[in-house]
């Protein structure tokens, strides 16, 4: 993920040595080898590398391929002019031929786009193996949801907390749909400079705009025939829900700076962890925009309301981690017991973060409890979530028994925050929402739980 | 106000001194520690719990995408910033799914750390 090193393999070092220094102009880490016996001698793996060059081979060309096979799947390929020969099976959509000078523009160009192919592919590779999984009703009844709908055509609009799996959702909406040999294109609209977004979407002419320097397709036409997935759709800035709107009801758009009107099959998966009908009455998203996505609804549980799949969660994680060669370690049983325990504000998001992170620090090995980061240990929680949590303390709260100080010591203030997040959490929950209610149950004035919602980030 | 505690990632040394060289002059920031990798990103915010890291998208071996995904698995982690020589939505977008909470294009680097100062500073008035 997000690779600098490219392997620049070239008899001729002092070509090798200038596509490495513009390489490397553009960020890259280029590993120059003139020698290619010894090359492939070394135990390294193509796919180490974010891009290959190759140039002039020598007398070792088969070699060399044969070191290009130690994986099923190389790595993008730039060629070199005088290397005439093109490996064997490859698409033309994964190599280049470089022209000699090697000219800044044309270099920087091709790896910009190697670098964002390479982030997209892996991000599906993780995404499109990951479910949704698990066995609780709660998420039986999403899947339930998506197999009904998958077969239409229907606009869903897919709503949960971040990290709860939108994108999961929507992929396998795809999969299972008559669409799904053809493209399936996400968009994180709020990732994305508004000013930017608008061709980004729809595409640009030559011209249309400074930096315009060719025509562009956008993620509409790159969609074509298949599914567009419209991520953080509640983040999308109100000039472009017009634009959104009208290619619903028309089912066609304009590039930037164009005339010609085209065109588009596309079926529109949107999500967004915002609760858009009080975006809604606030003026921050068009009323009819809504009517429209909401054909079909769709909310993912959050991963506190399905705890009980998490340990399968963590070995589909695992599982994962390791069919992509980028991990392996194990959870024991407390440990997993532990995480049950937990909030999980991040839902299966901080869950599949965590996993790969004891991953890469404990390689190999089983993790237990104190290799945790604090706040996933049962000291660290709220003593809320270990004895009775609010909805018991009816009668006269008994004093919180204090969790056991760990050897290493602990994070007061901290650990108070987490205690306080938590029972204004379920406070809310027992609330439905309602702060005003809330702030009675845990003996506040209404304005300062307002405040400490903000504070925390609660605010829903 | 204090200081916003920072650290800096990249592998290339060149645009390490040239970022401790202009951040120096920022009258918000500490730097308080330089790295070279992205192992080394995830062992310097473990230890020093700075409130923003700044970490170059492209590294040998563990880039800043997954550097931040692990960071922010960590106890109080920092505002995590991607600094990418590219500057598109696609880059925009992967560092976004890992969980960064800003993207810096390099070629525009104190704009963007003006950008994201202003934006930590907003959060701290605010608590």
């Amino acid at each position: 993920m997000s690779e600098s090193r490219v392997l620049v393999i070239d008899t001729n070092r002092e070509q090798g040595r200038s596509v490495g220094a513009v390489l490397e102009f553009v960020d890259f880490t280029p590993e120059c080898w003139a020698d290619v016996d010894a090359l492939c001698a070394q135990a390294t793996r193509p796919r180490e590398y974010a891009a290959i060059v190759i140039g002039d081979l020598g007398d070792s060309c088969e070699s060399f391929y044969a070191w290009l096979k130690r994986d099923p799947q190389f790595p993008y390929i730039l060629l070199l002019p005088d290397q005439v020969e093109v490996p064997h099976g490859l698409h033309p959509d994964e190599h280049a031929v470089l022209q000699l000078p090697i000219r800044h523009q044309q270099l920087a160009e091709l790896m910009q786009r190697v670098s964002v192919k390479r982030m997209d592919t892996e991000a599906e590779r993780m995404l499109s193996r990951l479910g949704p999984s698990g066995e609780s009703a709660a998420i039986q009844r999403v899947r339930s949801m998506i197999d009904q709908v998958a077969p239409f055509d229907t606009t869903v609009l897919i709503t949960g907390e971040s990290g709860t799996g939108k994108e999961v959702a929507a992929r396998r909406i795809h999969a299972l749909s008559r669409r799904a040999n053809k493209p399936f294109v996400a968009v994180n609209c709020g990732a994305i400079p508004a000013d930017l977004l608008e061709s980004e979407l729809f595409g640009h002419e030559k011209g249309a705009f400074t930096g315009a320097v060719a025509q562009r397709r956008g993620r509409f036409e790159l969609a074509e025939g298949g599914t567009l997935f419209l991520d953080e759709i509640g983040d999308m800035s109100l000039p472009m829900q017009v634009k959104i709107l009208r290619v619903l009801q028309e089912r066609s758009f304009e590039r930037v700076g164009g005339n010609e009107t085209k065109q588009c099959d596309v079926r529109i998966i949107a999500a967004t962890h915002r609760d858009l009908e009080s975006r809604i009455v606030s003026g921050d998203f068009r009323e009819d925009l809504f009517y429209r996505l909401n054909v079909f609804p769709v909310e993912m549980p959050r991963l506190t309301d399905r705890i009980a799949d998490l340990p399968r969660l963590v070995d589909d994680l695992i599982a994962s981690l390791q069919a992509d060669g980028r991990g392996d370690v194990a959870l024991s049983d407390q440990a997993v017991a532990a995480l049950q325990q937990y909030a999980w504000p991040g839902n299966v998001r901080e869950l599949a973060n965590l996993v790969e992170r004891l991953s890469v620090l404990h390689p190999g090995q089983s993790v237990g409890v104190e290799a945790l980061p604090e706040r996933y240990q049962p000291a660290a929680m709220p003593a809320a979530r270990q004895g009775g949590g609010l909805a018991d303390a009816t009668a006269e709260p008994a004093p919180a028994a204090a969790p056991g100080l760990p050897e290493s010591g602990i994070d007061l203030r901290d650990h108070m925050a987490s205690v306080e997040m938590a029972l204004i959490r379920q406070a809310l929950d027992a609330s439905n929402g309602v702060v005003a209610h809330a702030a009675t149950l845990l003996h506040l004035r209404r304005t300062t739980l307002v405040e400490k919602l903000r504070k925390y980030d609660l605010g829903r | 106000m204090d200081q916003i505690r920072t650290i800096v990632v990249d592998d290339h040394r060149a645009f390490r001194t040239l970022a401790g060289a202009l951040l120096d002059d920022h009258p918000a920031i500490e730097v308080i520690a330089f790295g070279e990798s992205g192992e080394e990103a995830v062992e310097l915010c473990e230890r020093h719990k700075p409130d923003l890291l700044l970490v170059d998208i492209s590294m040998p071996r563990m880039g800043g995408l997954q550097a931040a995904r692990l960071i922010k698995a960590q106890d109080e982690p920092p505002h995590i910033v991607i600094v990418s020589n590219f500057d598109d939505a696609g880059h925009r977008e992967h560092a976004a799914a890992a969980g960064a909470d800003n993207f810096i294009g390099k070629a525009e680097f104190m704009e963007g750390v003006d950008r994201v100062v202003t934006q930590l500073q907003a959060l701290r008035g605010a608590t």
